[in-house]
């Protein structure tokens, strides 16, 4: 048996780096884990109560909960001696289901009870290496990590097992929280004690199961926290409240790039529950004893304005991006075009919120952020405190798709705070939310091809203007949508058919799923009257392969979009039912952007406020959607953006087929097809 | 500010408020009842959905005031058989992503199968046609309406 330290096992591993860097990542010693459970103030601990009968609440502190007994092999798991196992969830939950695949892998590879599983959410902290939830990332970059974290403590158990009944670890098998010999069973709560005694073995002493072994991995899994989504308890930010606790707003400029001259804070000071007015980085924020008196404090408030980027337009904006779009004339054997994908919001339902706490010697941060270390360097910087004594906390998120990779609320709930020395929740309307994003860019897409060869030259062109971000798949939307439908145009113009056209030239995974939907769809069988199949094909990231067709008609001068049929090949699938339903959810955040999707702008001022008039898919709208994997041995690649590059171009090529008019700009407008 | 009194889930509440404010405000801030949520504030996504002497309404869109006389039951008090079933269907068929706008989607749904049992895809479609969800559930979210429906006629 290993005699190796937790430290010694740390530094060894540093020094040997290759594998053993692994152990480096989830070698954490129990002190360490013990100081980020102790300010890892769980979500629930600061729910406020539910008053009884003709009482009013007043929400209580938020409890800091005991550091509770336990087997802490590594930084993602503490088995305590009631047999649950808590998963440090090091990654962002916002509806892709992190929390539950992560939980999957640590579970597998511990041979743990799947119903003794219980997510707490890690803080920031460098042992988890970088926590940024992004890129889809999570499980393809965590995957190995999370095998071995698993893996590392199923060992030391059997060795405290072993010891316990004298025998060799070999004797002993493991199976659903349980270590056995023969009869003999101990439960994993009844050796977390002895386990936790145990030194760390070396990473290369460390069995993997066999993927054909896996009992967990490759079955699928409602979310964990479906539980709480749907009896309203889970708490996200939104949610919180903290003894003392002001709702805060921001007045922000009405034109992009404003700035306050001067303002007026006399009648929005006079609102009933207002408490505190102040100038903010940005803007005027308004304190209340509720969102609605804040609120009501924001309208009341008089601000002039600097006049900002007045002069910015949507039709100024193209005008300088087309002028860098040259076309060079076609012939009859060359085609060329350009595509135009407008800015597009994130809209996460739940608008961006922060709740932050500033004290003389500590600051508090309740951040829905999928960057959390970000979120701490800008609450550090802010709060003008050492790191040390900055908490991020990441309770569960409604929605992200790259919006909260951005720490701009999380700085404004710092500052607000730290000026009003309470702890403060700040809200963002909807309107807020709409008109201050970081918006997918303004982008143009630039195809060309000879028809003989079947060359084709791309180029693209991002607009500047608005501030921009990562929006669900980044890139891949505007590139997957020129690429398809220009292929389309391609075909048409070649004879060929589209299906055929591309299985010319793809990679093998992508035939493989191209093909696979095209058998699902029933590609080239007759369609009712009136509908048209539309076909498409993208690699996200260069890694997940996804192609999607389309079932589409125009009735009435309307799009009506029937059914998706989609094929997925994301290497390994940890959860089935979950790469479904982020591949159904992709679908129809595509369509948002296909059929309505569109930030436009004018005087300065971005057009689009809420829902009235920046259009989300409605249930009426949502078509058919029936997904299939297509289950390949490769490393598990991620799939929470991958599902929404096709659909755009998939429905579009469906409109070309219907209407012999190329879409070549989004979103699909019938009268703007060119 | 006024002194109201409220019913919310088979409880009498007595609030100090603005009668003005939207019944929303009142029960996420004021009585804590939280999985009532706030996304728009214009009556356009239905995330903050909650019984009003039964029928499905938009808590941002009523005054506190407006409120006062009415049986009011929010995510927290759907104790009905129909509510629990829809809970259920809701997590075996796997409907959350991020969640945020399920209670106002069950909340819905639930006074959609209160007053038709039996529920067409139209009649779910219309029912539900005021709550967006981000995340595109729509069609578990379906399934799951059909699920309790027939499980309730079998």
């Amino acid at each position: 048996m290993s005699t190796l330290t937790r430290r010694d096992f740390i530094k060894a591993s540093t020094l040997t780096g290759g594998s053993l860097v692994l152990g480096f990542m989830i070698g954490c010693t129990p002190e360490e884990i013990s100081a980020t459970q102790v300010v890892n103030l769980s979500p629930a601990a600061t729910q406020p109560p539910t008053p009884g009968p003709g009482q009013t609440a007043t929400p209580p502190p938020p409890a800091t909960p005991e550091p509770e007994p336990g087997f802490k092999p590594n930084a993602y798991l503490i088995i305590r001696p009631d047999g649950s196992v808590t998963v440090m969830a090091h990654r962002s939950e916002m509806g892709q289901g992190v929390n539950t695949s992560v939980s999957m892998i640590l579970a597998e590879e511990l041979d743990a009870d799947w119903d003794s599983i219980r997510i707490v959410h890690a803080p920031a902290d460098p042992v988890y290496g970088d926590q940024v939830t992004g890129g889809s990332q999570s499980i393809s970059g965590s995957y190995d990590t999370l095998r071995v974290a698993g893996a590392t403590a199923r060992m030391m158990l059997i060795m405290a097992a072993a010891d316990r009944w004298g025998v060799g670890p070999e004797d002993c098998t493991t199976e659903k929280g349980t270590v056995r010999n023969g009869d003999q069973v101990l439960t994993y709560g009844e050796l977390a004690s002895d386990a936790a005694a145990l030194s760390v073995p070396q990473g290369a002493v460390i069995a993997l199961k066999d993927p054909e072994d896996f009992t967990i991995i490759g079955t699928s899994k409602g979310l964990i926290d479906n539980p709480q989504y749907v009896n309203g308890s889970a708490i996200f930010a939104s949610d919180m409240a903290l003894e003392g606790m002001l709702y805060a707003v921001i007045a922000h400029s009405p034109v992009v790039g404003g700035a306050v001259v001067s303002f007026d804070a006399s009648a929005a000071s006079a609102v009933d529950g207002v408490e505190q007015v102040f100038g903010v980085y940005g803007g005027v924020a308004v304190l209340a004893t509720s969102t609605w008196a804040a609120l009501k404090g924001r309208e009341a408030l008089e601000i002039t304005w600097s006049e900002g980027r007045a002069d910015l337009s949507t039709e100024s904006i193209r005008k300088a991006i087309e002028d860098r779009v040259t076309l060079r004339g076609e012939d009859d054997n060359t085609i060329e075009a350009v595509y135009e994908v407008p800015y597009l919001a994130h809209a996460t339902m739940e608008p961006m919120t922060c709740v932050a706490h500033v004290q003389a010697d500590r600051c508090d941060v309740w951040a829905p952020t999928q960057d959390r270390q970000s979120a701490k360097q800008v609450a550090t910087s802010i709060s003008g405190l050492p790191s040390a004594n900055v908490f991020i906390h990441v309770p569960l998120i409604g929605g992200g798709f790259g919006r909260r990779l951005q720490s701009d609320y999380v700085s404004e709930a710092v500052e607000v705070s730290a000026k009003a020395g309470r702890p403060v929740k700040l809200f963002w309307s909807r309107e807020d939310d709409i008109r201050n994003d970081y918006y997918h860019p303004f982008s143009f897409n630039y195809r060309r091809a000879e028809l003989d060869t079947l060359l084709i030259r791309s180029s693209s062109s991002l607009a500047s203007g608005l501030q921009t971000g990562a929006w669900r798949s980044v890139e891949n939307f505007p590139e997957a949508f020129a690429t398809n439908c220009f292929q389309d145009e391609v075909a048409a113009r070649a004879g060929i058919d589209p299906y055929v056209l591309r299985m010319q030239s793809l990679s093998e995974r992508q035939q493989g799923v191209l093909q696979l939907a095209a058998e699902k769809a029933g590609w080239g069988q007759p369609l009712p009257e009136g509908h048209a199949h539309g076909i498409a094909v993208h690699s996200t990231f260069g890694v997940t392969h996804v192609a999607q067709i389309a079932e589409v008609s125009i009735e009435d001068g309307v799009i009506r979009v029937h059914k998706v049929t989609c094929a997925v090949d994301c290497g390994r699938v940890i959860n089935p039912d979950g790469v479904i339903a982020q591949m159904e959810g992709g679908i129809i955040f595509g369509m948002t952007a296909a059929l309505y999707g569109e930030i436009t702008i004018e005087d300065g001022q971005i057009q689009q406020s809420n829902f009235n008039n920046y259009k989300l898919l409605r249930m009426r709208e949502a078509p058919v959607i029936d997904v299939h994997i297509l289950e390949t041995d490769n490393s598990p690649s991620g799939i929470g953006e991958m599902g929404v590059p096709p659909t755009a171009p998939a429905i579009a090529n469906a409109v070309f087929a219907l209407t012999g008019n190329p879409v070549r700009k989004l979103p699909i407008r019938l009268d703007q097809s060119s | 500010m006024e002194r109201i009194t409220l019913s919310i889930n088979r409880q009498t509440y007595t609030v100090d408020v603005d009668p003005n404010s939207p019944l929303l405000w009142v029960l996420r801030d004021q009585l804590g009842l939280t999985g009532t949520k706030y996304s728009c504030g214009i009556g356009q996504c239905g995330a903050c959905t909650v019984h009003v002497d039964g029928n499905a309404q938009r808590s941002c869109l009523i005054s506190v005031e407006d409120a006062a006389d009415s049986e009011i039951t929010t995510i927290e008090g759907l104790d009905s058989p129909i509510g629990q079933a829809l809970q259920r269907a809701w997590v075996d068929l796997n409907v959350p992503q991020c969640g945020y706008c399920q209670p106002g989607q069950i909340m819905a749904g639930a006074a959609l199968l209160e007053e038709n049992p039996t529920p067409t895809d139209d009649d779910i479609d219309e029912a539900m046609q005021h709550n967006l969800c981000r995340c595109g559930t729509y069609q578990r979210i379906r399934a799951a309406i059909h699920a309790v429906a027939e499980g309730a006629e079998a």
